[in-house]
């Protein structure tokens, strides 16, 4: 069906431009996992310029264009998004609150383990910063480049705040906001002055003028007002409030969470949660709540005990079934976490994770969390090739990668063309 | 939450049945699952919490067989017969979705209904000290474990606090936090021992400079009135805590169990003015008319041992009749289990979840029943300072109960439901710890006749072996847990047995 549609705009595209013809490039792959749209079977995807131009089934390949044929057996899904990385990083961190604190800025290009997280086919990270407390904002960025502008693609993706169930923890939260609002009236009083001083300023240019005194040095306008700078923590807490930023609260257990909820009372701002799936994670008392707010959770692809019991369970498929937004993350931050990954998730899909969820947990939803869902994250039109090849289903044990492919460019191939 | 849902429908039905004609059919209420945006339709504003059926331990020593307690958003609004609730007695043919309240009932029918217990003090139940507001955790397994004990109070540190557990509620409501801490602690821990003359010296001439201040102060007071230029006395120099102890804004909290501790401690509150807890206590039979006329309370632990000096030729070490003996005395009794926390390890059964355990072996001790409960309730909760609102099943006080399964003091007795702040906070059933052992009889199983819980359980579990037959045995067999099958193996040997090992026991203790 898709394939009927698209074909004249394919003809079209490659008629009108026969000289980038060159560059496009048709892979053609048994099935393509897509995220957005399902599963595509005999998929055939175009990519030029770094991007996705067409996804479809057995879509025709004009003359002139390349096409690489893989086995019928590969399957293509988008490159894997892990949002809540240390990948490369080293530096430490403080105990105290610094929202303004950007990940950015120590991003190490030259950093051997981006390779290798790429080689298992993470293409986007979320690298966000250390320490705990409120550490700052993280940073997306592509594990390739020479330079750290080269590799940056976003910047402030998420505020990074820790919170647990401590006097300090809720001080530090409950203590931004108030320096917002403090920040608030500081500037409403600047303006009144402000206004006053302009207000009277011309009344005296008119008296003035009525006088018809004339001095050479009189300036002829006011100051603009100039607001007064607010501090990191009213900035930070009022850019949550204004939603030019978003918060992801990591959470330790069921009472963190609902210490949280205490610290921030009515405030409203927009914030995901993070939560390590601890042997004994009693958050299960809490997935109707939490669930029910349809709010991401960052979860890494492990199961977990009933408290005090040898009893399973699949946190990351309750929460799922209970409304949130399921994402998911390697177990831990070493290359081997990364490589498993998807084995991992194949785990807490055979035990009960619908198998969408847990291809979207690892692509576009958390994309979405870094706010580049816009333009990666799925197999679409006009979004990022980044494209994960695999010998198979992705989620099965013995599934291996064959090729990653960033921003349209092969980086890793096992089979060499 | 399911079950509740089936016991509030089981008795809607019930109640209904005469009602049967009126405008909605009852099936409306006993609807296991209305829909959710009929409930969000009128903003809930009343929470109420109905205890009906069992035998209500009231306070003053009151016993209200099959009455009913009705709650109001936490608080007892009821508690008697022919309580009507709303939902259930009237309102009822109101559509839920218009309903302003909700009301949750629990079917307490042959079960007893207790205050909730009161640790006077304990550890980690509700996580770590300091702040309580902000660093509780209502989810805890120690919270569960003393809920299940029945405690439903405890102070803890420096804090007095509600065990308060998460509950999750449909529509949802927030958890207050504030809620949980009742009180701080109004102590001034003073300490009096033979083996420090010094300390006592310190502590004489404290309460004396604290004394001397009163007394001019009070003199300053009433001649300010003619010579307003007089100055106030100083208080340079004087113990604050001496000074509040004198005021009586907090209580002088001792830790003795030697006999002349004991005394001197009497003493000297006798001398002083005020009114001393003493911790321990455990000669205090020796001199329990001292203590009595001195105004005493006492925190025992009467599992605890002391031998006699075998210098002394006077009576002392420990007794079993300790408790009795001070609450004859006229001495308020509070007792508190060997250990504050939950523990897993060591000798069982002397943590703080064998509180009530322990305030039955001062029964044993020929303590009177009515004084053990009060011991484990309203007593703990006045030393406390929050007699007012806990500590006793009154209206007007705060919705904390359990309903057991027999006299709570008897150590086969299980917590069956513990409601905080008229909220089911604990249901036996529910729990993983103690759920397999002797199962409560299911509502439609059930036999219909009362039961007078505890000992006359095996009777009824007998009589339901005709009706229910296939399921009990079925449970039995299956139960491939030793400690259940125990179980039921004392069970069947029923009162005689209980009667020869607690003589037995008791012959023991006089040896002592």
């Amino acid at each position: 069906m898709i394939s009927n549609t698209l074909l004249p705009v394919l003809g079209l595209l490659a008629g009108a431009s026969p000289a980038a013809r060159a560059d496009i490039l048709a892979i053609k792959v048994g099935r393509a996992e897509t995220i957005s749209h399902g599963t595509i079977e005999h998929a055939v995807i175009l990519v030029e310029d770094g991007r996705i131009v067409m996804i479809g089934e057995d879509l025709p390949v004009d003359r002139g264009i390349e096409v690489l044929d893989r086995d019928p057996e590969w399957t293509a899904m988008p490159g894997l998004v892990n949002c809540y990385s240390r990948v490369g990083l080293d530096s430490k961190g403080g105990n105290d609150s610094r929202p303004l604190q950007m990940a950015s800025r120590e991003v190490y290009p030259a950093s051997k383990a981006y390779q290798e997280v790429l080689e298992a086919g993470v293409t986007t990270l979320g690298l966000y910063p250390p320490g705990n407390g409120i550490p700052g904002q993280c940073v997306v960025v592509r594990p390739v480049g020479a330079t750290a502008e080269e590799m940056i693609i976003g910047d402030g993706a998420y505020l990074k705040v820790l919170a647990r169930s401590s006097a300090s923890s809720k001080k530090m939260v409950r203590g931004g906001f108030e320096k917002a609002d403090e920040h608030a009236e500081k500037e409403r009083k600047a303006r009144e002055k402000w206004e006053k001083a302009k207000e009277k300023w011309e009344k005296d240019k008119k008296k003035k003028k009525d006088d018809d005194e004339e001095k050479g040095d009189e300036k002829k306008t006011f100051d603009p007002y100039a607001p007064p700078e607010p501090d990191d923590q009213a900035a930070a807490f009022q850019a949550l409030r204004d939603g030019e930023l978003s918060a992801l609260i990591s959470i330790i257990d069921s009472a963190s969470y609902l210490h949280f909820l205490d610290a921030i009372g009515e405030e409203e701002f927009a914030w995901d949660l993070r939560v390590p799936v601890t042997r004994e994670l009693n958050l299960f008392h809490l997935a109707g709540k939490i669930g029910a707010t349809g709010r991401r959770i960052v979860m890494e692809p492990t199961i977990s005990l009933h408290p005090n019991t040898m009893r399973q369970r699949n946190l990351p498929a309750e929460f799922a079934e209970a409304g949130a937004k399921l994402v998911l993350i390697p177990r831990s931050d070493s290359i081997s976490s990364h490589e498993k990954w998807l084995r991992d998730t194949g785990e807490i899909v055979a035990l009960g994770l619908p198998r969408e969820v847990a291809l979207r947990a690892l692509t576009q939803e958390p994309a979405d969390l870094l706010g580049v869902g816009e333009s990666l994250g799925s197999l679409d039109a006009d979004k990022a090739a980044n494209i994960v090849f695999l010998n198979g289903d992705p989620l099965e044990p013995d599934t291996r990668i064959k090729a990653v492919m960033l921003d349209g460019s092969f980086i890793s191939e096992e089979v060499p063309q | 939450m399911k079950p509740r849902h089936k016991l509030f429908a089981s008795l809607a039905l019930i109640s209904f049945a005469p009602a049967a004609g009126a405008l909605a059919p009852p099936v409306r209420v006993a609807d296991d699952e209305p829909a959710e945006e009929e409930r969000e339709a009128t903003e809930i504003e009343d929470y109420y919490f109905a205890v009906t059926g069992g035998d209500i331990y009231a306070s003053g020593g009151e016993v209200l067989r099959g009455a009913t307690l009705l709650a109001k958003n936490g608080k007892i609004t009821h508690i008697g017969y022919d309580v009507e609730i709303p939902g259930v007695d009237y309102f009822q043919d109101m559509p839920e979705e218009d309903r302003n309240f909700l009301t949750e009932t629990l079917d307490a029918t042959g079960l007893r209904v207790y205050p909730g217990l009161v640790a006077i003090s304990s550890s980690s139940l509700m996580g770590s000290s300091g702040d309580i507001a902000d660093t509780a955790n209502p989810f805890g397994q120690n919270l569960v474990l003393a809920l299940a004990s029945g405690i439903t109070s405890t102070g803890s540190s420096r804090n007095v606090v509600k065990l308060k557990r998460y509950v999750e509620h449909d529509p949802p409501r927030d958890f207050d936090f504030s809620s949980i801490l009742l009180g701080e602690n109004t102590y001034s821990s003073l300490s009096w021992s033979g083996r420090s003359p010094s300390g006592k010296a310190s502590l004489r001439e404290k309460l004396s400079d604290a004394a001397e201040y009163q007394r001019a102060f009070r003199k300053w007071e009433k001649d300010v009135k003619k010579d307003k230029e007089l100055k106030e006395p100083s208080k340079k120099g004087v113990d604050s805590s001496a000074l509040a102890i004198l005021k009586g804004e907090v209580r002088a909290r001792f830790g003795a169990d030697d006999r002349d501790d004991l005394l001197g401690i009497a003493r000297l509150a006798q001398e002083f003015g005020f009114r001393p807890v003493i911790e321990g206590c455990r000669e205090g039979w020796t001199v329990a008319a001292e203590l009595g006329r001195a105004g005493a309370s006492a925190i025992i632990t009467p599992r605890t041992r002391r031998d006699k000096s075998e210098n002394l030729v006077r009576p002392g070490g420990s007794s079993i009749e300790n408790a009795a003996i001070l609450h004859a005395a006229g001495i308020p009794i509070v007792i508190k289990t060997q250990s504050g926390g939950v523990n897993m390890g060591g000798i069982v059964g002397r943590d703080i979840i064998h509180l009530p355990v322990e305030a039955g072996f001062a029964v044993r001790g020929g303590l009177p029943e009515a004084a053990a409960l009060d011991g484990i309730t309203i007593e703990p909760a006045r030393m406390l300072g929050i007699g007012h609102r806990v500590g006793s099943l009154a209206v007007g006080k705060d919705c904390d109960l359990i309903v057991t399964d027999g006299d709570v003091l008897h150590y086969q007795t299980f917590v069956q439901y513990a409601v905080v702040d008229g909220e089911l906070a604990y249901d036996k059933e529910q729990e993983l710890y103690y759920a397999h052992i002797r199962p409560r009889a299911q509502g439609e199983v059930a036999p219909q006749e009362k039961l007078d819980a505890g000992e006359n359980l095996d009777d009824s579990d007998d009589d339901g072996e005709g009706d229910d037959g296939e399921g009990d045995d079925g449970d039995d067999e299956e139960d491939d847990d030793g400690e259940g099958d125990d179980e039921e193996g004392d069970d069947g040997e029923g009162d005689d047995g209980e009667g020869d090992d607690g003589e037995g026991d008791e012959g023991e203790e006089g040896g002592d």
